[in-house]
């Protein structure tokens, strides 16, 4: 068949069975892949009140349709499962190489069951699958442990994803990383393979993904790639990479600086996009981006292919660290032993505000680059007790000691590098993500009325449900123009059959509806579609929305529009009409 | 002059665009496996380094076919005779580069430059692999490239230890 590899990898690790399974073509025109399928995929496989780190908790990773293809930036994959941070369900998905690796050994994508009694990796090599002792790699980080796999599949063309001792030792924020600096970051998919004791899946693939007529396909991708995608909307990420996000999100004063106390950073010209410039050694790409947003940095002698926006704002900002270089061993760090810097950041950042105002004596200091490192391996080791505290995360941290009046979170994920009180829709996004708070479900960050609550409730249906669509294709954030019209051009050049956007446009929504049943299942209500105390109550410091709060009752406002729009109660149930208008009566 | 495709690593993101197309164009589907040119990724280290045919003055594969099957035309381009090609691989083993392979039904396969349109180029974005006659600098990086000879082990093996080469040489 044309795009697809046409079977599924289905593991047990407690029976040590695998076997193979066609894929469910029945699925793929409502699902298409990614996102969308592996929530499909998930929905049958699991009782929603799982407990995430238990072996009836499966996971499941999916590739996309054009993943293994040169339609580019399409080499992202998903992982879907139930969050040990959050409590929901969650998708967390990267680039690299990885996915398409898989779909070239003949699989779309990998469910994974059960949980192995002693640490074990997978290794697929074309159509030779087995489980292998990981013993010997048991606390290594996830740079070696990709070095000492590849061989192991016999070239040093294979692809791994691994966890480190983070995710080894179940850190509900650990992530999952693959060619060393890019990760399943958010959501704690690198605790959920530690509790299965899967160290690492390394993959070799030889074959091949068809398309109906190559020519044409290659004529397609490359015109919308010079029409669409190298226009002045994307080109940002070829030039400055993310880094450019710190200057112009700082002016519009919704840079979190000093956990979440500032709305800009007024020394970020040691950590903007020119000093990545100034340290930059190349350009990095994923598997067929064009673009290559990833700049290659080095100081004295730290090296890696970042830091991102995200981490230069939590890891930096957050925490006043100003020094590109002290930010760029945070991140290694972070990187190597399988922590998310979102995450870490914001909880170190929290933990040196709860120091600094006399909560908790962490040791920690705004500005303080030494104990900062330093709490980064102690987090992923549990080495130290104050490791063992901000292990816990940043919501259940500051209940610890009384502090949650200092926190960022929504559903106890931590907030990443967007401040909601310096736009409304950002705290909307933050709260109706399925996986709590996160920016990449929907992301009014540049509307010209951040503080229209009717709009931003609109821009946020809006925005996740073509998000949905595009992590259900595999597509990367950064081709940011990208359209329901090229997406189906592409689509329908690529298997020979007309695909409309109209077929595109209903399964954002109806995917994003799933994952609303799911958590409602589970036993989330309207009062986790939260905001914390701090966005609501606190006025923001410094820059353009100094003085502002997004107050309770317009929040609630707020909430309340969303609902409507998406056509779910007060409660945020889905009401059947609507379910049966998008076809999920059975669900 | 001829014309022939030169490559900067410094340049390579590692987005393998070039790979995925010659595939594409080679073997009728995206088969990255069995591309002529390949790319040996150092995501560790920031650093790529492509693997392509460098159409040898004096190639080895040539000298080895005891078929005569292998031939360099008017264009210095070295090309496979499929018709005569016995499949025996001498010239996997004799290529010190790991660019020639043995392809579908056991027949030599390599690098033609696409009859002088190379569709790897094309889609090179950040100009890591140009197609042009070559100035002092290119043909530069070309002779210390060509100086990596690796005469032992599978073609990928040899391609990636050339690839590490290359690295020490630029980051050390």
């Amino acid at each position: 068949m044309n795009l697809y590899a046409g079977k599924i990898l289905v593991v047990d690790l407690s029976t040590r069975q695998i076997s193979v399974e066609p894929l469910r073509e029945d699925w793929l025109k409502e699902y298409w892949g990614c996102w969308g399928l592996a929530v499909r995929y998930y929905w049958d496989l699991v009782d929603p009140k799982v407990d995430p780190l238990s072996p009836d908790n499966p996971v499941v990773i999916m590739t996309g349709p054009l993943g293994g293809t040169s339609a580019p930036m399409t080499a992202r994959f998903n992982l879907v499962s139930k969050s040990p941070h959050t409590g929901t369900i969650f998708s967390s998905n990267t680039g690299g190489a990885f996915g398409p690796e898989l779909k070239f050994a003949g699989y779309d994508g990998i469910v994974i069951k059960g949980a192995a009694k002693e640490l074990t990796y997978l290794k697929i090599v074309d159509d030779q699958v087995s489980l292998e002792s990981a013993q010997s790699l048991a606390g290594k980080g996830i740079f070696e442990t990709e070095e000492l796999l590849q061989p192991d599949a016999g070239t040093p063309e294979a692809k791994v994803l691994a966890i480190g001792p983070a995710g080894e030792n179940m850190i509900s924020h650990a992530c999952i990383g693959t060619e060393a600096y890019r990760q399943m970051g958010r959501g704690g998919g690198g605790a959920i393979m530690g509790g299965k004791k899967l160290k690492a899946i390394v993959v070799r693939g030889t074959g091949g993904i068809k398309v109906a007529d190559v020519p044409a396909f290659i004529e397609t991708v490359n015109r919308h790639k010079k029409e669409d995608l190298f226009t002045e909307a994307n080109l940002w990420a070829k030039t400055d990479g993310t880094a450019v996000l710190v200057d112009a999100i700082s002016d519009m004063g919704g840079h979190p600086t000093r956990n979440f106390t500032y709305g800009v950073n007024e020394k970020k010209e040691g950590i903007n996009s020119d000093a990545i410039k100034a340290a930059k050694l190349g350009d990095r790409a994923c598997s067929t981006c064009p673009l290559a947003c990833g700049k290659f940095t080095h100081i004295n002698g730290a090296e890696m292919e970042g830091p991102e926006y995200e981490t230069l704002c939590l890891g930096g900002s957050n925490c006043e660290i100003n020094d590109l270089e002290q930010i760029i061993r945070f991140n290694r760090l972070c990187d190597d032993l399988g922590l998310d810097t979102i995450s870490c950041g914001n909880i170190i950042g929290l933990a040196m505000d709860m120091t600094e105002k006399g909560r908790h004596d962490f040791n920690l200091k705004f500005g303080e680059p030494v104990e900062y490192l330093k709490a980064v391996t102690e987090i992923a080791t549990l080495s130290t007790q104050r490791g063992k505290d901000l292990a816990l995360g940043a919501k259940k941290l500051a209940a610890k000691y009384d502090s949650r009046d200092l926190t960022s979170e929504s559903k106890g994920l931590e907030f990443p590098a967007y401040e909601p009180r310096s736009n409304y829709g950002m705290g909307l996004a933050y709260a109706t993500s399925e996986r709590g708070g996160c920016h990449m479900r929907a992301f009014p960050m540049f509307s010209e009325t951040p503080f229209d609550l009717d709009v931003m409730a609109q821009d946020v249906v809006n925005g996740q449900n073509f998000a949905t669509i595009k992590w259900s294709m595999g597509f990367c954030d950064f081709w940011g123009s990208i359209s329901s019209p090229i997406i189906a051009d592409i689509l329908s050049v690529a298997t020979g059959e007309t695909v409309t956007v109209e077929q595109l446009e209903h399964v954002g929504e109806k995917i994003w509806n799933i994952l609303r049943l799911f958590n409602l299942r589970a036993g989330l209500t309207r009062a986790d579609d939260y905001l914390p105390a701090k966005q609501m109550k606190q006025q923001l410091q410094k820059g353009e929305h100094a003085g502002r709060v997004f107050a309770p009752e317009d929040f609630d406002k707020c909430l309340s529009l969303y609902y409507q729009k998406r056509g779910w109660d007060e409660n945020g149930v889905p009401n059947s009409e609507k379910l049966a208008q998008l076809g999920l009566d059975q669900f | 002059m001829e014309k022939h495709i030169f490559a900067n690593p410094e340049l390579c993101t590692g987005c393998n665009r070039c790979v995925y197309v010659c595939s594409a164009v080679k073997e009728g589907m995206f088969q990255p496996s069995k591309a002529r040119i390949h790319i040996n990724n150092f995501p560790l280290r920031g650093y790529s380094v492509p693997s392509l045919c460098f159409q040898c003055p004096r190639p080895d594969c040539l000298k080895a076919c005891p078929e005569e099957a292998i031939t360099k035309n008017d264009d210095g381009v070295v090309l496979v005779n499929a018709e005569k090609c016995n499949g025996c691989g001498d010239c996997v083993d004799a290529c010190a580069y790991g660019m020639i392979e043995m392809g579908t039904n056991d027949i030599a396969v390599k690098c033609d430059y696409c009859g002088g349109d190379p569709a790897c180029v094309k889609e090179c974005e950040p100009g890591a692999i140009v197609f042009v006659e070559g100035d002092k600098e290119l043909r530069k990086l070309n002779g210390l490239q060509m100086k990596q000879r690796i005469e032992t082990g599978s073609p990928a093996e040899k391609r990636h230890q050339l690839g590490v080469n290359l690295l020490a040489l630029a980051r050390g």
